[in-house]
């Protein structure tokens, strides 16, 4: 059997600050744990150097401001090109599946990137999904976020796209950041039921997790039929993480992945990095390698941890039951929204970069095209803390895009740069074309985003 | 006067060097069942009667281990194992008499679960019954705390007096508990016949006047003495391709960018250094088909030597991997690359008439002759560029932890090809041409081996873990109790360091080296609990690296 794929990029030189959670030390006990079973010395396990992401791989997913290199510093470059090397070692068919156990995470970062926000800048999964698409033409996708908090960056990007299903299970967003990711949250006008939230009721253990998987997610991903599985995998609903409060164990989290079978695995947030992270992260690796993990608990393991109690089930019984209901008519949906016959979609979002303190105000209109997911603009302003401020106006037109999206969204943008808005910068991201532009208006320059 | 022995495992070879000067050198086929024999041989033939006194230095390299792993005469032994959570423990299963025990000790060195000791009394019985004497013990994390396998050997020890238990943080400090496991168990299984070889080869070289210590070539390219190889004799496996990356080292003596060749009889031994320092195998020497904490330089073994025997059947050419025997143009039965290679270099290597008639035996028109030696060199030459391509690109491919290291990502320049053993000088000068570098080769190539081994200088390696919080630190197996210092600093752990190896480097009578140490580990942790620092954790590395020993300026040619 082919090995399972592993880099490990614990980025001992990086931190967001000396004493943020996102600091040098969150993967050092994990190395240690990891290296000490000598897991690389088997037969199973394939490591790999982790490569670094492009400009036009960054670009191709997020609309970067000003620039690529401005959000994406070297250390982000290469914990997603952590997940790249997987995706290509995976495509190649050197390995069964990877795992990328890189830091920083990215699942909190939107298309448009102003800063930081919820430790990310850009997108590790999201900016592997469009790679993998562009070089290696697949199509249907799956990403499970398993992370406790919302992967409200990752549901953004794929909002509108009916070809990603997006699920994520966290922790309830009335009692943790980023305060999203309710059951009504299901995707956009023409990809709704693509996108499901799962929010857990605060303490939710082993037991609960697994219903979910077994009851929803599972179903759900077999009707699905996704080429791919992601798991977003963070490992903050751990019962001693210090920012959430959750229940689930390190051998949940290996039998989760047991079961998930994900293609791919992507490190998301996990900030007990003493009691948790190195048995979570030896469960994960164990568990896709197919290592027995039976003897694999933290040293205060108590059996008890994975019992739930009757009203916490009952929550969970609820949601699930609805958001079925949701899986089960979305081509009603679908259909419903496609006979409105208005042209345009349009929604007004308000973004907060809470590590980065910056107030986002943005303006998004989708082409309700009958043939495609439409072309998507986003009038962006940023307002930063000390009063500086940012306009953008951005431009994505999908891969799926027929001819019409492809040429109305080209002739807009070129139309865009020559009024003389109100804007610092104009971008298209032409995925169909695999075309990246960014328009300086100011200096009336135009950049095509290339390789590096 | 310095005397270096190489015992490979078809010939042995030997060279005495005088003021920069091989002024003899000799070799001899190997009796692999008495290697102490061969030695006896070849020491013979180096020195006159009563020059014993006049050496200065004696160094060998053996292949001795390497050849107890393979036969598999050792004695019984137990590992005892003390895991903790984490792999499957009895998957692992590393010997035939295995035992797990409970307890754990975690990556900070706390113990997260006690040792039963009714559980180790129970163990120690039925070791006793199985009539095994010699028992390691390892444990998952014992190198940041020993106090669980220092309890268990204890308990072994009470019930049964006579056991000889060798602990797994007596052997090494690494992260890597399979490796430490296994590098344990095979110490004990082979150092009483380590030492009686050791014991041998002291009484046949003091018989000869020889006083001086004796020194043995280590896998990692240095060398220990006789004395320190008794407690680590797996140091000692691999040698053999050690010493001729240093007697290339040795012959060149600059900073360029080499691959060293050394071809055998049946095999090709690969090896690189890298802007004048040999390169390290990342994950340690692979001894029995598994991982060990032995440090070895890295080392790919082809399976194509200079006396391999060449085929041609059905139109398909074929090179070894077997050996019948000489080249044919040294009276050998069969063609080999070394009459291919004899060929078409006019007879540089030997008799060429022989050549040509073994090779001419393989096709039916004389007129294909000068082809076929031309599809065997071509073929050769593939094979070996082939494997140094990879063996570069997995070196540039090789995993990184930090931003620095991925941004100045590793590119393999060649500068050149070295050659070592006698075919060297046909094969290096086309194998260069092909890899578009220099080629090295002289007349001292068919000696390399023993060249290094004479002029290889003692390497040692340390690291050392502290950790401000629990306020110790742990180097070589033992764990101490850090200064008391208000706030410690880098600069306070790199002393530490530089003063554990110190008195390391005299306990192992290589002083004199202690001035070429350098860092090559310094790690620094802030341990933040809250929202403030509560501790620090370092890690640091030492290394007196392989070079050459003090005064030797290079050999004359």
């Amino acid at each position: 059997m082919k090995p399972t794929g592993l880099v490990f990029f614990p980025a001992f030189d990086w931190a967001i600050s000396p004493t943020h959670p996102e600091r040098e030390e969150r993967l050092l006990y994990t190395r240690d744990q990891i290296f000490e079973e000598g897991i690389m010395d088997l037969h199973q396990i394939t490591e790999y150097q982790p490569q670094m992401a492009a400009d036009k791989d960054v670009a191709r997913t997020h609309f970067c401001v000003p620039t690529v290199r401005e959000q994406a510093t070297d250390a982000h470059r290469i914990s997603c090109g952590g997940a790249l090397t997987i995706a290509d070692a995976l495509m190649r068919g050197e390995i069964r599946n990877g795992f990328a156990l890189v830091r920083p995470p990215g699942h909190h970062a939107m298309r448009v990137s102003h800063g930081n926000r919820g430790f990310c800048n850009i997108n590790n999964e999201a900016i592997m999904v469009d790679y993998l698409r562009h070089h290696y033409n697949v199509k249907r996708i799956a990403i499970v976020d398993t992370d406790v908090h919302h992967g409200d960056g990752t549901q953004e990007i794929f909002w509108h796209d009916p070809d990603v299903l997006f699920i994520s299970f966290h922790q309830d967003g009335r009692t943790l950041y980023p305060g999203t990711g309710f059951i009504d949250e299901i995707g956009g006008p023409l990809a709704q039921g693509y996108t499901l939230n799962i929010p857990l009721p605060p303490g939710t253990g082993d037991q609960g997790i697994l219903y979910v998987l077994d009851n929803l997610v599972l179903p759900v991903l077999r009707e699905f039929k996704p080429e791919l599985v992601i798991n977003s995998a963070g490992q903050d609903n751990h019962y001693s993480d210090p920012l959430a409060n959750m229940r689930f164990t390190a051998r949940g989290y290996a039998e989760l992945n047991r079961r998930l079978a994900p293609d791919i695995a992507v490190l998301e947030g996990g900030y007990s990095v003493e009691t948790a992270l190195p048995y979570i992260n030896m469960g994960i690796i164990m568990a896709m390698a197919g290592i027995d993990f039976q003897y694999l608990h933290e040293p205060d393991y108590e059996p008890g941890l994975a019992q739930e109690s009757r009203m916490r089930m009952e929550v969970i019984k609820q949601i699930i039951g609805s958001l079925r209901k949701t899986w089960r008519n979305r081509d009603k949906l679908l259909e419903a929204a496609r006979n409105t016959r208005e042209k345009f979609y349009q929604k007004h979002k308000s973004i907060y970069y809470d590590t980065d303190n910056i107030h986002e105000q943005q303006m998004e209109t989708l082409r309700l095209c009958p043939d495609c997911p439409g072309y998507l603009t986003i009038d962006s302003h940023a307002r930063f803390h000390n009063g500086f401020d940012n306009r953008v106006y951005c431009l994505s037109i999908p891969w799926q895009a027929c001819r019409t999206c492809v040429q109305e969204g080209n002739e807009l943008y070129e139309a865009m740069k020559k009024r003389h808005s109100q804007h610092d910068y104009i971008y298209l991201q032409d995925k169909h074309s695999d075309h990246f532009l960014r328009y300086d208006c100011t200096a009336g320059k135009e950049i095509k985003i290339e390789q590096d | 006067m310095l005397v270096g022995i190489d015992v490979g495992g078809t010939f042995t070879d030997g060279v005495v060097l005088d003021n920069g000067e091989i002024v003899r050198w000799c070799k001899r086929p190997t009796n692999t069942k008495r290697l102490q024999d061969t030695i006896e041989v070849v020491i013979d033939d180096l020195l006159t009667e009563g020059s014993g006194q006049e050496v200065e230095r004696i160094v060998l390299s053996t292949t001795l281990i390497t050849n107890l792993l393979a036969t598999g005469q050792l004695e019984k032994a137990a590992l005892v194992v003390i895991p903790g959570p984490g792999l499957n423990p009895y998957e692992l299963r590393l010997a035939d008499n295995y035992f797990v025990l409970q307890g754990g000790i975690d990556f900070r060195g706390r113990e997260i679960a006690p040792v039963s000791r009714s559980e180790v009394r129970e163990t120690a019985r039925v070791i006793k019954r199985a009539g095994i004497k010699k028992v390691a013990v390892v444990g998952k994390f014992s190198q940041r705390n020993p106090s669980q396998e220092e309890q268990v050997a204890s308990i072994l020890y009470n019930e049964y007096s006579d056991l000889d238990i060798l602990m797994g943080h007596q052997i090494s400090g690494e992260l890597n508990f399979p490796r430490r496991a296994i590098t344990t168990y095979y110490t004990l299984i082979t150092r009483d016949h380590w030492s009686h070889f050791a014991d041998e080869i002291e009484k046949v070289l003091r018989a000869r006047g020889i006083l001086v210590p004796i020194e043995i070539m280590k896998a990692d390219g240095g060398t220990m003495s006789l004395d320190a190889s008794r407690h680590m004799p797996c140091q000692t496996a691999f040698s053999g391709p050690a010493a001729s990356t240093m007697g290339a080292f040795a012959l060149t003596m600059d900073d360029m960018t080499s691959v060293v060749v050394d071809i055998g009889g049946t095999t090709t031994d690969l090896s690189f250094i890298l802007q004048g320092e040999p390169l390290h195998a990342s994950k340690g020497a692979k001894l029995g088909g598994r991982y060990t904490h032995v440090k070895a330089l890295a080392v790919r073994s082809v399976a194509l030597g200079g006396d391999s025997v060449v085929r041609l059947q059905g139109g398909k050419l074929t090179i070894g991997p077997d050996r019948q025997g000489d080249a044919a143009c040294f009276g050998g039965p069969v063609p080999t690359p070394t009459d291919a290679f004899n060929l078409l270099e006019g007879g540089k290597l030997g008799d060429v008439d022989l050549s040509y008639r073994a090779v001419a035996s393989l096709v039916e028109d004389e007129t294909k002759v000068a082809d076929l030696a031309e599809a065997v060199v071509q073929e050769f030459i593939d094979i070996l560029c082939q494997n140094i391509r990879e063996m570069m690109r997995s070196w540039e491919q090789e995993p990184a932890y930090r931003v620095w290291e991925i941004v100045n990502r590793r590119r393999v320049k060649l500068e050149r090809v070295v050659g070592i053993g006698a075919p060297a000088s046909a094969v290096i000068p086309r194998l260069a041409s092909r890899m578009g570098c220099q080629g090295f080769v002289n007349r001292l190539s068919t000696v390399g081996n023993a060249l290094g081994a004479v002029v290889a200088r003692p390497t040692l390696q340390i690291t050392l873990h502290a950790d401000t919080q629990t306020g110790t630190y742990s180097t070589d197996g033992k764990v101490k109790k850090l200064p008391d210092l208000s706030r410690i600093q880098m600069r306070d752990i790199k002393e530490l360091g530089e003063k554990e190896l110190r008195v390391l480097t005299e306990e192992k009578g290589m002083v004199d080296y202690f001035c070429e140490r350098e860092f090559f580990l310094e790690e620094q942790f802030n341990v933040i609990r809250g929202w403030s620092t509560s501790g620090r954790i370092f890690d640091v590395g030492i290394t007196i690296s392989p070079g050459v020993i003090k005064g030797f300026k290079g050999v004359k040619t």
